[in-house]
């Protein structure tokens, strides 16, 4: 407390995952960072699709050939699934951001339900894609 | 630029130039979270809207204005929010010229998505 500031140690690295013993909230902490880092990926992919978009008719049937096809639901499916998680997690984290939920029991509980309302979402999301026949597998 | 990982070398300057935008940082990271919130449900919402509808669906939809703008907002402010979100991550894992160019580098995609998503608005718009 009385180190002047050119007597402080040199701030370390955050911890590497590896050495955190497992409980759940840090897995939602870590699933926060892998959620969103996928999401980076969701936002180049939705640039691509307005640029092709721009491009005319031609390049826009040459995107969605891709983005229809087999792997490019399952692309589109991971990164819903990134982006729903992600947006609960930071419902969790705002919860959090309040000053409330931080009792252990209760910071665990948040952070399952939101992980499951975040995978709910996305499987409903699919569930009315598929079920309206805006998206088929073919 | 010394290793600034190296919190002793911080000058009592820098020091006071921290305490005042870090509250910055910190609300702009929950403000776009909080807008994030409405944009990303709109958006999926405009997926389902469009989707299966071909190129006749999307181009009708990306030339409404207010889909237009909406667009434009949801990207400017996931960018923002992204850019906020990879630094922290580089932060805690690198330090001295890799942090710097990792950092670099996230700017650059940063830029990029922005401007090809206004680039792209602009062309739709002038095709109308």
């Amino acid at each position: 407390m009385s180190q002047t500031p050119s007597q402080l140690p040199r701030r370390p690295l955050s911890p590497h995952l590896q050495i955190w013993r497992w409980h759940i909230t840090m897995f939602s902490s870590i699933m926060h960072r892998v959620t969103g880092s996928a999401s980076v990926a969701g936002a180049i992919l939705i640039a691509a699709w307005l640029v092709a978009l721009a491009m005319g008719r031609e390049a826009y049937t040459c995107f969605l050939t891709l983005a229809s096809s087999p792997l490019g639901l399952l692309v589109w499916f991971g990164l819903s699934l990134a982006g729903f998680v992600h947006l609960t997690g930071g419902l969790r984290h705002l919860i959090w951001d309040t000053g409330t939920g931080f009792e252990p029991k209760k910071a665990d509980q948040i952070a399952l339900w939101t992980m499951i309302l975040g995978v709910v979402l996305t499987l409903a999301f699919w569930a009315v894609l598929f079920a309206t026949g805006k998206v088929t597998l073919s | 630029m010394s290793d600034n990982r190296d919190v002793g070398a911080k000058s009592v300057k820098s020091w006071k130039k921290s305490e005042h935008h870090g509250a910055g940082e910190w609300l702009a990271e929950r403000g776009t979270s909080l807008v994030l919130i409405p944009l990303t449900l709109w958006a999926a919402y405009a997926a389902y809207s469009i989707a299966g509808g071909g190129f006749d669906a999307a181009i009708a939809f990306a030339r409404a204005p207010l889909n237009a703008g909406l667009i434009g907002l949801t990207m400017l402010i996931s960018v923002w929010h992204m850019y906020m979100g990879v630094k922290v991550i580089i932060d805690d894992y690198l330090q001295g010229g890799l942090r710097g160019f990792s950092i670099f580098l996230t700017f650059l995609l940063s830029a990029a998505l922005v401007l090809a998503t206004g680039y792209a608005l602009f062309v739709l718009h002038q095709g109308a």
